[in-house]
């Protein structure tokens, strides 16, 4: 199974997430994460879509029938060594009194990640990074009793020097300043 | 649906009546109707409720300009709109109200969406603060309809009513055609717009391009394949139909002399009498083009789709040949078969820019093959079935007898079944849009709806419904609305008192296991009379003749029911799971 990211430039309307899920479901294709924002330009939305497939084919298939809903400006789909990609975890961590104590050092320099809040028997700790870089540290902090683990969805834009202007005209859309 | 009100309309009381004497400031139900205007439409096919009811009130004001035809049932309204849209061109209009009446639409929308018919339904909806509350007759339209519209939209607001109602019609007509399905709440529909009403119509949209002229390169690609090609073989799709690509297709074929045979929704584009016309394609189609296709090197397949019911097995469906693919839906390329050369754009602008790239030719060896199966199938199939000896009256010769009766000029509206293909097989079509039927949903009940509104979109055309017993009764209550309306729709049965096509399927590939396909059928000629139409039922060979020619000098809705032999079988035919090859002839 390989993994694909598929990015759906939208305008940013009421249901559209739903038109587009439901291509996934016809063609029986699960969704692994979804992430939604707006983009640097107001009105259009960005879905950042990650699906495991075997075929290539079926992925192209599925974007150019995302292609063909009215609301859906463009849509590429990228396999991993397209992308610059990341994902966001929080890992809600056992410290109880007595108990042996977090190495903060290692957490911060091997691991890359941070305490983002401080409780009398628990801490909250955020890691970025992929998702198998996640995992990593998953394994490393379990010991310590995880009392909720959280992952968003993946996040991804291309290494491709073009950018959304390649793709839609410019002049109609309002920029962020 | 049925007028009840008691939760929705004390709600809106205190809002603001308007009356058409203050053009400047409308409100949403007038705009609705402006617009519709606006965008050409002369016909709306329509059944009123509680939560389209502004819009009805303002209809009312509009009986001049507005022809709206009262279905029976919600369905009828979006097949009749069906119907209207294949045989004009021009966009279908359903007018209905919210909850039953709209999942009363369902069916039709999908088989528009995948007959590729520009429709634009306009839906009453709660009032939107009532929306999501499970309020009287409120269903999640929206929801329901996403995979089966090409756009929906929901209304809230007076004044967006001008503008989409102009994208609905610029999406449903541009492009591969469909449905769009626009849901307005009632408060929407009510209120006053806050600015004057103008209409502009859609010309281009930021996030949909349709793509009409093909690139260069795609053409070139295309002609170098079928300049070099051998034996070249063209599929006439639905798509040289609503391009209006029939003329180009013609020059094309006769300058470059290449075979050509149709799908089913493509039938009627070329004459039957065409020398480069060799006939059908897929499981019901002709003996020689099925088995040709997997004998041709170059397959020009032009506005079709490569439906499973063209294909056979796919694995062993024309691997030798390369493939052309002109078609205007990017996502169908390569969707099913893979194109050598994709030329995405539309049928007639590409036929017409590949004339001058592709060569002269001459392909009379090649087209002779075709000829030697047709003989095959002719003697095995065709005269058997056309002057059979048995006692009961075959299908095949009603639909050739109407053929001749007609000059090949009628416009036929076929239902789904065994019916639906001999009519495809026997009639001798000599004049383009003269064949509709629900080809990709296979719809049973559509004939009868569907007839009558291509009679409302072509009132100078002789337009028969071919239907089956099964069919009729599924949407029978439409003949109110034919007798209403008084139009000469002409009606045939063609009666088996079986679910014919299923019963085929049993009996050839279920051991005859004949499992509720058998109908005890009601008397259809009293039926008929009962909603004031006339009929006649034909029992006997000697009576056809006639029997066609008091069905066509009647200047009204007639009803012609014969009956046909109980258990007759539709071939040639390439079974489910067969390769086009392999097509049976018995």
């Amino acid at each position: 199974m390989t993994s694909y990211t598929i990015c759906v430039f939208t305008e940013n309307s009421i249901g559209i997430l739903n038109k587009i899920t439901t291509i996934f479901t016809r063609r029986r294709i699960n969704i692994e994460s979804l992430t939604v924002s707006e983009t640097e330009r107001k009105g259009i939305s960005r879905f950042t879509i990650v699906i495991r497939s075997e075929s290539r084919d079926a992925v192209e298939k599925l974007v150019r029938q995302i292609r063909k809903i009215i609301e859906v400006l463009a849509v590429f789909g990228y396999l991993n060594e397209d992308i610059a990609y990341n994902e966001i975890a929080l890992f809600k961590v056992s410290t109880p009194i007595g108990a042996k104590p977090l190495d903060i050092e290692t957490i911060n320099k091997t691991y890359k990640a941070w305490v983002v809040y401080w409780h009398l028997t628990y801490v909250i700790i955020q890691k970025t990074g992929t998702e198998e870089e996640i995992f990593e540290f998953f394994d490393y902090i379990k010991p310590h009793e995880i009392l909720e683990f959280v992952r968003s969805g993946r996040v991804a834009v291309s290494k491709s020097p073009q950018t959304l202007v390649d793709y839609l005209p410019e002049a109609e859309w309002e920029y962020y300043q | 649906m049925g007028f009840n009100e008691n939760q929705t309309a004390t709600i809106q009381g205190s809002e603001p009546v308007v009356s058409v004497a203050k053009p400047e400031l409308i409100n949403g139900s007038h705009a609705v109707i402006q617009s519709l205007i606006a965008e050409g439409v002369k016909t709306i096919f329509g059944y009123p409720g509680g939560a389209i009811m502004p819009v009805y009130d303002a209809i009312y004001d509009y009986q001049d300009q507005i022809n709206h035809i009262l279905v029976r049932h919600e369905q009828g309204a979006a097949h009749a709109a069906e119907g209207f849209a294949r045989i004009t061109g021009e966009v279908g209009v359903c007018l209905v109200t919210s909850g039953p009446g709209a999942t009363n639409l369902v069916t039709g929308i999908a088989d528009a969406i995948i007959d590729s018919t520009p429709m634009v339904c306009i839906i009453g909806q709660v009032a939107s603060h009532l929306l999501g509350t499970d309020a009287f007759q409120e269903t999640d339209v929206m929801g329901i309809t996403i995979p089966i519209t090409k756009w929906n939209y929901q209304v809230t607001n007076a004044d967006e009513i001008p503008e989409i109602i102009a994208k609905a019609f610029y999406i449903a007509k541009s492009g591969r055609p469909g449905p769009v399905l626009i849901d307005i709440t009632k408060d929407a529909q009510q209120k006053l717009m806050t600015k004057p009403f103008v209409h502009k119509k859609t010309e281009t949209l930021l996030s949909y391009h349709p793509r009409l002229a093909p690139k260069e390169d795609q053409l070139a690609a295309a002609a170098k394949l079928i300049n070099q090609a051998k034996r070249p073989f063209l599929f006439v799709g639905h798509g040289v139909q609503i391009a209006g690509a029939e003329q180009e297709l013609i020059r094309f074929i006769e300058k470059t002399d290449i075979p050509a045979a149709s799908t089913l929704l493509g039938l009627s584009s070329m004459s039957v009498d065409h020398p480069n016309y060799m006939g059908w394609l897929g499981m019901h189609g002709n003996y020689g083009t099925n088995v040709l296709t997997n004998q041709c090197d170059l397959i020009i397949a032009v506005g079709m789709r490569f439906d499973d019911r063209v294909t056979g097995d796919l694995s062993r469906y024309a691997k030798q040949a390369k493939v052309v693919h002109i078609e205007i839906d990017p996502a169908e390329i390569d969707k099913i078969v893979k194109a050598d050369a994709p030329v995405v754009g539309d049928a007639k602008i590409a036929l017409e820019q590949l004339l001058p790239l592709v060569n002269a030719n001459n392909h009379a060896a090649w087209i002779a093959e075709f000829k030697k199966y047709d003989a095959i199938e002719d003697e095995k199939i065709t005269q058997p079935e056309l002057a059979p000896t048995t006692e009961k009256i075959k299908m095949a010769e009603v639909i050739r007898t109407l053929s001749d009766k007609t000059k090949g000029e009628a416009v036929i509206v076929a239902d789904v079944g065994q019916h639906q293909m001999m009519a495809a097989r026997y009639y001798q079509f000599k004049k383009p849009s003269s064949y509709i039927t629900s080809g990709g949903l296979g719809t049973m009940g559509y004939a009868l709806p569907a007839s009558f509104g291509a009679k409302v979109g072509a009132p100078d055309r002789e337009v028969v419904a071919i239907i089956g017993d099964g069919c009729f009764q599924m949407t029978i209550q439409e003949l109110g609305t034919i007798a209403q309306s008084g139009l000469p729709v002409k009606i045939i049965i063609l009666n088996n008192n079986f679910l014919g096509m299923v019963r085929q399927w049993q009996q050839l590939f279920h051991q005859k296991r004949y499992s509720f396909v058998e109908l005890q059928n009601p008397d259809f000629i009293t039926i008929a009379k009962g909603f004031g139409i006339d009929g006649h039922t034909c029992a006997k060979r000697e009576d056809l003749h006639a029997s066609l020619d008091t069905m066509l000098a009647s200047d009204k809705p007639y009803l012609l029911e014969v009956l046909v032999e109980k258990e007759e079988n539709v071939f040639p035919m390439v079974p489910t799971g067969a390769c086009v090859a392999d097509i049976r002839l018995e």
